[in-house]
């Protein structure tokens, strides 16, 4: 093992495990286990959603992509940024404005019934655990690959390390995670870039000719279409992309870790700047690592190009910047994994616990034990799944998250805060439809069924995303179920304007102008 | 609610819908328009046309950029929206 790493790592290990004890002397209320009391500023919420967002296949996957693809690679930058003003524009604001701690809390603001809050509650522990898997097995592999320690110890230390940091420190210790990991990976990808840069005398063209001479395209390596060739495959990929963010609880509950709606205004104004840079400078990245480790050798290590990042940072800084670069990404992998387990561990703790089967009145003793509990087994099944998922496609399994999270979360959202005739229902039948249509069409695509799949397409998103919104809309439609407009009319202004309006009140019908006679 | 309440949020969703709508379809247009042409015109999309840059690229640069001017006139903009969610609080409080 190589000692530069190694301390590195214990580096990266110390620091968490700090921040962790740090967050552990604060006073132990579900307010600020679940949400740290809302004390984050925007900024600080807006580096930590970076942090939570910018996963392994973010920054080794892409950069991979890119050295291998070229243009095509960059489809995935543009996707995950572009999907935060949909975030920004229709999902952020109402979230922070009818939740307190889950996404439960905001479907449960029109729909305040037990049913409703298992089905959200639900969704997000298994969109959390399904997102966990890639990034275990991607620290799996990272860390055997580099540091040389076996494959099963490697998710397991990353394991008990996430677990650890929710279990004593909770929403802080995931929140100041975060934030130093961002902080580091966007300085580690700054001084790559500036190094590949410089030594090209800040000259964008000779770089560029150089990577059409190093690698087996040549000038077509630029050209758009050298990875997706089938145009529904690219739609497709795009469309998940673009809807996925919106509908990832581990990064809808960081807004209820602000103060207030201007606060989640800027968090994701911060968090924009910082990914989008970020994504600009993996392109940096990726076009260096094929001039300076060279196209064959890419695939050499691990044939889907996720060594890329840290093969470049060995050949332009050597040991100490490749130490550096891993040391990043191992601190990358642990505040998303982290940022999960939180998820799940909150929508267990709160929905399940304290609201299913307490009627809401759980003491904040009983929850937080609840909470721990949870966590620790969370972070086991999670262990566990990995293990058995050893060797699994981690792009594919990126993909079919967002492609759940898109079609089951996504239009119970946008239906519960912005559709009047939505229903019950229609919120059951689109959830169960979307995540039965994501699960099966990814189980039958090409990424999993060997010989001729059945469904051609492997981000089957398309397909799954339009179920999961027609599954709502038939289900709304086709039931007996009138719709309940007064609540809407009171989740509604409370949505847009964080007044709860009286019981009393009569309700506006928005668009008629009218009022609804007997309403409230 | 009350009449002065009423109005107040009736503007409020007017100005809401009056960016959020053409935004958001301005996005999603600009969004997809970059695959869908990569997929119609794969040859004008990749043919150099400035310093060696071929459409394809200024078009994800530009997607960058949407990005951050679109965010950018949001925040803006909600400096309004947040001025008429006051004066309704306020308004309810008079009550």
């Amino acid at each position: 093992m190589n000692l530069t790493y190694f301390v590195f790592f214990l580096f990266i290990l110390g620091g968490t495990l700090i921040i962790t004890y740090w967050a552990a002397q604060r006073e132990p209320t579900t307010h600020q286990f679940y949400s740290v009391s809302g004390s984050l500023t925007g900024v600080q919420n807006g580096l930590a959603i970076a942090g939570d967002y910018m996963s392994a296949a973010s920054f080794l996957g892409i950069t991979g992509t890119i050295a291998l693809n070229g243009f095509d690679g960059f489809f995935y930058s543009i996707g995950f940024l572009v999907s935060y003003l949909i975030l920004l524009f229709l999902v952020a604001e109402p979230v922070r404005r009818l939740g307190t701690f889950t996404l439960g809390d905001v479907i449960c603001a029109r729909f305040p019934e037990k049913r409703m809050r298992l089905l959200t509650s639900t969704g997000t522990i298994i969109i959390s655990i399904l997102y966990m898997i890639p990034q275990l097995v991607a620290a799996g592999l990272l860390i055997h690959l580099l540091l040389d320690v076996q494959y099963t110890l490697s998710v397991v230390i990353v394991g008990i390390l996430m677990t650890l940091y929710i279990v004593f420190g909770g929403m802080m210790a995931a929140s100041w995670v975060q934030i130093v990991k961002t902080v580091l990976l966007m300085g580690g990808t700054f001084l790559i870039s500036l190094i590949v840069l410089a030594r090209f005398d800040w000259d964008i063209s000779s770089f560029i000719e150089e990577v059409k001479r190093d690698n087996p395209l040549g000038t077509a390596f630029f050209n758009a279409g050298n990875l997706f060739t089938s145009p529904l495959e690219t739609l497709s990929l795009n469309l998940t992309l673009i809807l996925g963010t919106a509908g990832l609880p581990h990064i809808l509950i960081r807004f209820f870790t602000v103060k207030n709606v201007q606060a989640v205004r800027k968090s994701v104004m911060t968090a924009t700047w910082v990914i989008g840079l970020f994504y600009l400078m993996t392109l940096v990245l990726g076009l260096g690592v094929v001039v300076f480790v060279g196209w064959d050798e890419i695939t050499a290590g691990d044939p889907s190009g996720n060594l890329a990042a840290p093969m470049l940072a060995y050949e332009i800084g050597g040991d100490f910047l490749m130490a550096f670069i891993s040391a990043v990404a191992f601190a990358t992998v642990l505040a998303v994994v982290t940022g999960l387990v939180m998820a799940a561990t909150t929508s267990f703790a709160y929905d399940f616990y304290n609201h299913l089967l307490h009627d809401g009145k759980a003491s904040d003793k009983k929850q937080l034990k609840v909470a721990k509990m949870a966590a620790v087994a969370i972070g086991l099944i999670s262990i566990l799944l990995s293990l058995g998922l050893k060797g699994s496609n981690v792009t594919f399994l990126v993909s079919m998250t967002f492609a759940v999270a898109a079609s089951t979360n996504l239009p119970l959202l946008l239906f519960t805060l912005y559709w009047r005739r939505f229903n019950r229902t229609g919120a059951v039948t689109g959830v169960l439809t979307g995540l039965a249509s994501s699960l099966i069409l990814a189980i039958l695509g090409p990424n999993l069924d060997a010989g001729d799949p059945l469904i051609p397409l492997a981000n089957p998103g398309i397909i799954a995303i339009s179920l999961g919104f027609l599954g709502a809309v038939t289900g709304t439609l086709l039931s007996r179920e009138p719709a309940d407009e007064a609540r809407f009319y009171r989740m509604f202004v409370k949505a847009q304007t964080g007044v709860t309006p009286l019981v009393e009140d009569e309700p506006y019908v928005e668009g008629t102008k009218q009022r609804v006679p007997g309403g409230g | 609610m009350n009449e002065a309440e009423l109005q107040t949020f009736q503007r409020l969703i007017r100005a809401k819908k009056r960016f959020l709508i053409p935004a958001t379809i301005f996005l999603l247009v600009f969004y997809f328009l970059l695959p869908v042409s990569i997929i119609c015109f794969p040859k004008v999309m990749n043919h150099p046309f400035f310093f060696g840059m071929t459409p394809a690229w200024a078009f994800a640069f530009a997607q960058f950029a949407m990005v951050w001017a679109l965010g950018g006139l949001y925040y803006l903009k909600s400096k309004t929206f947040d001025r008429f969610a006051g004066q309704i609080d306020k308004e309810g409080q008079s009550r």
